[in-house]
């Protein structure tokens, strides 16, 4: 009964599947130990190696940096082992990655770019033949992998590709240009993205993944200047003319689509781990700025309202990495779906890094507003994981449409067998017995520590708030539920905190169990802090669903666009 | 040549402040540790003096890396491995029962089992800072030893030059292996050990780390485990310790309007002028 394995889709539909969460999940003894002895490597090569030559973060990281990063193993870092890659679990994986993305943002986004995006299509889809010709090459970063998907009429818009692959016998010809390589400019493969139908209007295009070598006549140019991760080369690519033999098609003509997705999603998990690691860096910072600065007589970390920031960029820095570690610790163990949860990792991530880093500058005043500042240059870095990976806005309308699917094939079913009501009688019958459960009393959640009764009640009560929300937009708007992006990011928003606060209270619940009530107190208070921040913004999520300016909102904005600009002059 | 390098593990000095004290007792939980940094310099000496040219597969001799200590001690012993290191020995034992001299005759008997070439021990470990080891083990063994050693160069792997660290400069002593040699920071500069197989590159300053791949190739490489009570027949310490207690908290400072009064409080308050 739990909706596709996944937790947060199980909970679209009222049901905890408390299993998946808890105890909360932690590597084996054996695993920890080899993730730490890498950690200490990674470390001392940061250290001794890296820091001497990187120069100004602000700069582009050269290659003789990124050959010794290849050596050290840093790019095969999940990569198969049987292509001499380390072949990390995912928990493991995201540790380290964590740490790249507090020791330097832009390296941690090289070297996940070029796993979890450029080379992960052809890990999971490419043939043994494919893989022996590329994989070996990219696990010891002799050739860096980029993944080109989005162009200038299609970013998070897949659909909207416009790079065509026309097929000749048995050959293809490639013609088009891809925007935004990460890695662009210094990688030597290239997952392309291609329609192989061609353009037809109000169809949705058959995309094709291919496997390009730069020598294949690919161009790049030399990269975008950016805002944040300077140290990051992304550019264009060109195709003109790009010949490539039947071997170069990733997976199946048309499974393109898929593909992209699925390298998406994975991908997502990669940049909330880096964002975590950042998060944590510029707490750090914080914490300790806070205590070294002085103003009026006293370290100004004396003050409440720096109290108040240090506190609620340490209750959503936790909440953060369990979110993070409890997805790696359902992907380690049997293959759940963990599509949306990732989603809701980036998102949170992304915005969790963004509000400690903004933390972090009010902290820093005067001195986070210097260029080259470290808290100056986290606010710029930290902007790149609302961006990347899918936008917030796109992800949070997946999330809320992926969940709902649970529920709304659940109606559709319903209706069905209302119509057919004795071969239906089975599911009739389950769907009754929910409605009922959900009317009577919660579904329970049974192994938090009973210190933490008050955050259970709270996240069980919204929990069911969530799945009576979810089947009432259904119910309310039907297939149009599509365009509802206010009720989308309401349903999104509130699944998100849920998924957040069941990752806090299994992760505290395990500090408890093995430290005591005492021992735990830190993790005890944060997670209260946690659920508090969070009790508010579902209270206002679930309101708005039936009381809200929506209308209101998109009006005074339609009336913008006729405008064209501000309507008023004040004299 | 076959050498040995004892290593212990020791508190992480960058986390050293969380070092708790129950009862007069050091309270160990929770407490990160790190191999003992001069015998991480002892490690990186060895492989640098079995170093085979320029291929890096094939080592012209073996490192046996050697602790005393728990179980969680193989950690640290692992870490030796996945630079470079053949193989690993732990001799059990938990640390409350140890000092230098046990400690020292459990080497010894291991030391009489492999017969090794060159024993290259740290100087010091850093939490005891006791000094101790290599000098009684040199004597137990009636070997020759060089101590603080800053750099050594291999004569045919017979004997060893060796540039010791002493006030004012270096003394170089010729020492014949079979001997005990310690080691002191410098030994891990880039042209601090030679020998005639040496490698041309120079070393980056420091100790190596391990590639990724060792660190899992690392977990392959054989580690055995003795009893202590196997190696010495009297395992009593001799030193027994009756209590630890943290340093005080320094008190605050306080500021002094001009000179004059610093002078005053100098001269009539720290009576140092």
């Amino acid at each position: 009964m739990i909706a596709d394995a996944s937790f947060l889709k199980s909970l679209f539909c009222g049901i905890i599947p408390e299993s998946m969460a808890f105890p909360f999940p932690g590597p084996s003894r054996a695993e920890a130990e080899e993730t730490l002895a890498i950690l200490d490597t990674l470390k001392r090569f940061m250290r001794t190696v890296y820091e001497p030559q990187r120069g100004s973060l602000d700069s582009p990281i050269s290659q003789e940096i990124l050959t010794e990063a290849g050596s050290l193993g840093l790019f095969g870092l999940s990569l198969p082992r049987a292509y001499g890659g380390r072949q990390l679990s995912p928990t493991s994986f995201a540790r380290i990655l964590q740490e790249l993305g507090a020791l330097d943002p832009s390296l941690a986004l090289i070297v996940r770019a070029h796993q979890t995006l450029g080379a992960h299509p052809l890990v999971r889809h490419g043939t043994v033949g494919q893989k022996a010709r590329w994989l070996a090459k990219m696990a010891s970063g002799q050739a860096l992998a980029g993944y080109a998907l989005t162009e200038e009429s299609a970013g998070s818009d897949a659909a909207g590709v416009r790079t065509y692959a026309r097929s000749e016998g048995t050959n293809w010809v490639l013609d088009g240009k891809k925007i935004w390589v990460t890695n662009g400019p210094i990688a030597s493969v290239f997952t392309v993205f291609a329609r192989t139908s061609p353009v037809e209007e109000g169809i949705k295009p058959k995309l094709t993944a291919f496997v390009i070598d730069r020598d294949d006549g690919i161009i790049t140019n030399a990269g975008i200047n950016m805002h944040g991760v300077r140290g990051v080369q992304v550019g264009t690519l060109l195709l003109e003319n790009v010949h490539l033999d039947a071997s170069r098609v990733l997976g199946t003509v048309g499974q393109g689509f898929m593909i992209a997705v699925e390298t998406l999603n994975h991908a997502r998990l990669a940049s909330a781990s880096a964002a975590s690691g950042s998060a944590r860096q510029l707490l750090d910072l914080s914490i300790r700025y806070a205590r070294e600065r002085a103003a009026f007589g006293r370290a100004i970390g004396d003050f409440g309202l720096i109290k108040d920031k240090i506190a609620s960029m340490l209750s959503e820095v936790f909440a953060l990495e369990s979110m993070v570690f409890l997805t790696t610790g359902m992907l380690d163990g049997a293959g759940s779906d963990c599509s949306i949860e990732s989603a809701a990792c980036k998102v949170f991530g992304s915005e969790v890094l963004q509000r400690v880093a903004e933390g972090a500058g009010a902290i820093a005043a005067g001195r986070g507003f210097a260029s080259g500042h470290a808290v100056e240059r986290g606010l710029r870095d930290a902007r790149h994981h609302l961006v990347l990976d899918g936008t917030n806005e796109v992800l949070r309308a997946f999330i809320a449409l992926s969940g709902m699917q649970a529920p709304g094939r659940d109606l559709a079913n319903v209706v069905k067998a209302m119509r057919e009501p004795i071969k239906g009688f089975g599911l009739l019958g389950e769907f009754a017995v929910r409605k009922a459960k959900s009317a009577l009393g919660r579904e329970r959640l049974t192994r938090v520590h009973p210190l933490l009764n008050r955050e259970v009640v709270l996240f069980e009560d919204y929990v069911s708030d969530l799945a009576k929300n979810a089947e009432k937009m259904l119910r309310r708007h039907g297939v149009a539920i599509a365009e509802m992006q206010y009720s989308q990011r309401r349903v999104a928003d509130l699944a998100i905190d849920l998924y957040a606060l069941a990752a806090v209270l299994s992760r505290t619940s395990r500090a408890i169990e093995r430290r005591g009530e005492e021992g735990a107190r830190r993790e005890v208070d944060l997670a209260c802090i946690f659920a508090a921040s969070a009790e508010k913004r579902m209270a206002a999520n679930v309101a708005g669903f039936d009381k809200n300016d929506d209308e209101q909102r998109k009006n005074a904005a339609a009336r913008a666009y006729q405008d064209g600009a501000y309507p008023f002059e004040l004299f | 040549m076959k050498i040995l390098v004892p290593l212990k593990r020791v508190a992480d000095p960058d986390n050293a402040n969380k070092v708790k004290v129950t009862a007069g007792k050091l309270d160990t939980t929770g407490m990160q540790w790190k191999p003992n940094p001069f015998d991480e310099y002892a490690v990186e000496t060895a492989l640098r003096l079995t170093e085979n040219g320029a291929s890096t597969k094939v080592r012209l001799g073996e490192v046996i890396v050697l602790t005393v200590g728990p179980k969680e001690a193989e950690t640290q012993l692992r870490g030796a491995l996945a630079t470079g290191a053949d193989r690993a020995i732990r001799i059990d034992a938990t640390d409350d029962d140890l000092d230098g001299d046990v400690v020292a005759r459990a080497i010894r008997a291991v030391v009489e089992k492999e017969k090794p070439d060159l024993i290259l021990v740290g100087k010091q470990a850093v939490d005891g800072d006791s000094n101790q080891v290599g000098q009684l083990l040199a004597e137990y063994l009636g070997w020759p030893q060089a101590t603080f050693a800053g750099t050594i160069k291999s004569e045919g792997d017979t004997a060893l030059l060796v540039g010791r660290e002493v006030d004012g400069g270096t003394l170089t002593l010729r020492v014949t292996l079979p001997a005990v040699v310690s080691v002191d920071l410098r030994i891990v500069a880039p042209t601090s050990v030679s020998s005639k197989h040496s490698p041309t590159h120079t070393y980056a300053d420091g100790v190596r780390f391990a590639a990724l791949m060792a660190i899992m190739a690392a977990k392959k490489k054989p580690m055995v485990e003795f009893k202590l009570s196997e190696l010495v027949s009297d395992a009593a310490a001799k030193i027994a310790y009756t209590t630890h207690e943290l340093p005080p908290p320094r008190k605050a400072g306080i500021k002094v309007k001009d000179v004059a009064e610093l002078v005053d409080k100098l001269r009539n308050e720290a009576r140092v002028v």
